[in-house]
């Protein structure tokens, strides 16, 4: 069985807020169970008030949305988590 | 109507939601795609991707001579639009809050919509006016108004006002697509903005393809025998949020979304009132002279034999106050719609 | 030329308003970190910041007196406390309290002070007419007072502005139109919107003289705006100057300035109309510590007005419906609709008669 790709906030982190580490998820395009596309924008994030598109890194399935709506985080914590396809 | 009904189907299977900002945005983008002749002008609309994200992304794809920023001179480029427009062209010009409208009200009611009249149909006049309306962040008198009533009231105009992501995407196609004028009202708080958190009922699912929804058609949000409840905007989704309050008293509110003002959707109105005899009007534009009056007069000419009662929330006559404590006071709230419906059924 | 004594009051006046203005961030950052949300925390709405505007506010509102009129645009502050707005009131009014200015109707787009002509319109250029109007009224009435409409640079392609530049110069209204330019209309950069880089050649289709200020020089500001005012004054007609501005905060609180370049900002930053004004001082024999008093007068002043405004009482929620009219009709419009729920209808009852 496959392992789980996080959807890591540190890997789209933009590069002009390095020396902020909050982050809050604004919105999610996607349900746990729903097929996504590598690249995909499946959600969006906020840091230091500029909206950030999360991309899915590999096609599969979203297992957890780990990051509620809404609902803040630091750099570096996964926000979802994705299973790849066979 | 037969294509809608697939897209409805297709609709629930997608795993897809998105905002109404991101829904517009991809109609937008398909236009502009399959027609050259469409191009989208405004205040802050290219780099900045619009204050309220009507735009966002879409200067990456389309460049700044399709996608173009403008002067604060709405009477120009909105009066550039329409001439644009009777040249032949689609644009669409974006008037950054509709309350800015009383600098340019000229080039909007005297020039884009009655051009087509005044000369006999032989211009028409095919361009899309976007707008960001509604209260409810304390923004005081000057940038919180929906004047939903105002521009229904003017003949000319097919008036347009989205509820959700999936209505938004269907009805901007058909918006670009009409030969005439559309003033295409979308409500803030219900963008999916992230400095202003909407309501959970806007993000629906949304078929990547294109889809048009019918101008003329409300939807039934919510379906029910005891009360009509007839609204548009951010107010579809407090009167839904209110008849689910009032399910575990037994009280079955149906919720009607008006979708677009001009043209109306009677029937719907009238079915639905034939059925429960009851009807309240909810409105976030001002009460007197305007869109609760003007359903409740459809109501009484068509159905007055079995309207048994009627009631209306609405902005209470007076301009939109800041302060908090003043401004929930008069924007209609869940809890007061749910009042009313309350008292219809009692 | 400019007096030791007006200097310290524009010094003072300009450290004022910058504080205040920091100060706001800070109130108004409450309740929206990390997420940022318009709506939330004790200042809610939108909220224009004028750091890096003083010099202009300042300069030109030290030749005024209370019975001379200004109106400024959605960007406020600086002006209403160089014009003398009560600070305490106009703060009550920005948290949205029962004793601000407008007993919280307004919001900070929106302060009105009577007592020292003070009036703003939160959409661009629409000020000017008002101004021009409050000309009139001096002239019709032979007094001596001029009337001042601050604007930014964006407003100068906005109908309301030509139609009153043209109409203060046809009837030589006692008028000044001053023009910050911030170089940005909220993400525009002025060259792509504005045909010409001096918003004062927009005098020369008119029979009025422009000015340009090209800095934010406090002292370069008072001898244009003065020989302007004066002109005013003496029954010569309008003027038309802008004068150099920095916007060291976004358009709005909330606006991340993505599109706007680095070097901008930084550059906006670094230039400081303030501690330059203070060099001025310091050429003028003023010491330091006289300096840091005025200074430290004006932080006080500042956190006084925040202090209190927070102390202060929200409005009752049947407020709403007082202040439609001076003279209420006798029977409220909404009576017997909207105001039928709940305690709605006594408030709006009572509310219309006062």
């Amino acid at each position: 069985m496959t392992e789980d790709v996080d959807v890591d906030s540190a890997a789209i982190w933009p590069a002009d807020a390095e020396d902020v580490d909050e982050g809050y998820l604004a919105n999610w395009f996607v349900r746990e169970g729903s097929a996504v596309d590598e690249g995909e924008t499946i959600g969006e994030m906020q840091v230091e008030k500029v909206s950030i598109d999360v991309t899915a890194p590999t096609n599969g399935t979203v297992t957890e949305l780990v990051v509620a709506e809404g609902g803040e985080f630091t750099r570096g914590d996964v926000v979802a988590r994705i299973r790849p396809s066979a | 109507m037969a294509t809608e009904s697939r897209d409805v189907t297709q609709a629930t299977e997608t795993d897809r939601e998105l905002t109404m900002s991101r829904a517009m945005v991809e109609a937008i983008a398909w236009e502009m795609r399959e027609n050259d002749e469409v191009f989208y002008m405004g205040e802050d609309v290219a780099e900045y991707g619009g204050i309220f994200s009507s735009t966002t992304g879409l200067l990456d794809e389309f460049g700044p001579d399709r996608i173009m920023d403008v002067p604060i001179s709405e009477t120009a480029f909105l009066g550039a639009a329409v001439g644009a427009a009777q040249a032949g062209m689609r644009p669409i010009a974006e008037l950054m809050f509709v309350d800015f409208f009383g600098v340019a009200m000229d080039q909007i009611y005297n020039n884009m919509a009655k051009n087509t009249y005044m000369s006999g149909g032989s211009f028409s006049v095919p361009m899309v006016l976007t707008t960001a309306v509604g209260g409810t962040y304390n923004d005081a008198g000057q940038h919180s108004q929906t004047l939903y009533g105002t521009f229904a009231h003017l003949p000319g105009m097919k008036v347009v006002v989205p509820s959700t992501a999936y209505d938004a995407k269907g009805l901007m196609h058909s918006a670009i697509r009409d030969d005439d004028p559309v003033v295409y009202m979308f409500h803030k708080r219900l963008m999916g903005l992230g400095w202003m958190p909407s309501p959970s009922g806007p993000k629906t699912p949304v078929p990547e393809e294109d889809y048009t929804i019918p101008f003329g058609e409300a939807d039934i949000k919510r379906h029910g025998n005891d009360v009509t409840v007839v609204t548009l905007g951010l107010h579809v989704h407090r009167a839904l949020d209110a008849a689910s309050q009032l399910e575990d008293d037994g009280i079955d509110a149906e919720v009607i979304d008006l979708r677009t003002l001009v043209p109306l959707d009677t029937e719907t109105i009238l079915d639905s009132v034939r059925k429960t005899g009851k009807l309240l009007v909810v409105d976030e534009d001002y009460q007197s002279f305007g869109v609760t009056g003007e359903i409740i007069a459809r109501a009484a000419e068509g159905a007055l034999d079995d309207l048994s009662e009627v009631k209306r929330l609405a902005i209470p006559d007076v301009p939109i106050p800041y302060a908090r404590p003043l401004e929930n006071e008069v924007n209609p709230s869940t809890d007061k719609i749910a009042a009313a419906i309350r008292e219809l059924h009692e | 030329m400019v007096s030791v004594n007006e200097l310290r009051t524009m010094y003072e006046q300009m450290v004022t308003a910058r504080y205040y203005e920091e100060r706001l961030q800070e109130e108004y950052l409450v309740g929206k970190q990390p997420a940022f949300d318009i709506s939330a925390g004790p200042i809610p709405g939108e909220l224009h910041l004028a750091a890096g505007h003083e010099s202009s506010g300042a300069g030109v509102c030290i030749h005024l007196r209370d019975d001379d009129t200004v109106t400024a645009p959605h960007r406020p502050h600086h002006i209403a406390i160089a014009k003398g707005v009560d600070l305490k009131k106009m703060t009550a009014e920005i948290f949205g309290r029962k004793t601000g200015l407008s007993k919280g109707k307004g919001g900070h787009m929106h302060l009105f002070d009577p007592d020292v002509n003070f009036a703003c319109s939160g959409i661009i250029a629409q000020g000017c007419p008002p101004a021009v109007g409050a000309a009139m009224a001096a002239k019709k009435r032979h007094t001596d007072s001029v009337a001042v409409a601050f604007l930014g640079d964006g407003a100068i392609n906005q109908g309301g502005f030509f139609e009153s530049l043209n109409l203060a110069s046809v009837q030589n209204l006692p008028v000044v139109f001053v023009i910050e330019d911030n170089d940005w209309a909220i993400s525009m950069p002025k060259h792509r919107v504005t045909d010409v880089t001096d918003g004062s050649q927009r005098a020369d289709g008119f029979t009025m003289p422009g000015e340009r200020v090209d800095s934010d020089d406090a002292v370069a500001v008072y001898e244009a705006a003065g020989r302007a005012i004066a002109r005013a004054r003496d029954g010569n007609g309008p003027t038309l100057l802008e004068v150099q501005v920095h916007r060291r905060m976004g358009h709005f609180m909330g606006d991340a300035e993505a599109y706007r370049p680095e070097s901008d900002i930084s550059h906006s930053k670094r230039r400081d109309s303030i501690e330059r004004l203070a060099e001025d001082l310091r050429a003028h024999g003023v010491e330091d510590d006289e300096i840091d008093e005025i200074r430290e007068r004006a932080h006080e002043r500042v956190d006084e007005a925040i202090a209190w405004a927070k102390e202060q009482p929200e409005p009752d929620p049947s407020e709403a419906y007082e202040d439609v009219f001076t003279n209420p009709p006798a029977q409220a419009t909404t009576d017997g609709g909207y105001s039928d729920s709940g305690s709605t209808s006594d408030a709006a009852a009572d509310g219309g008669e006062q």
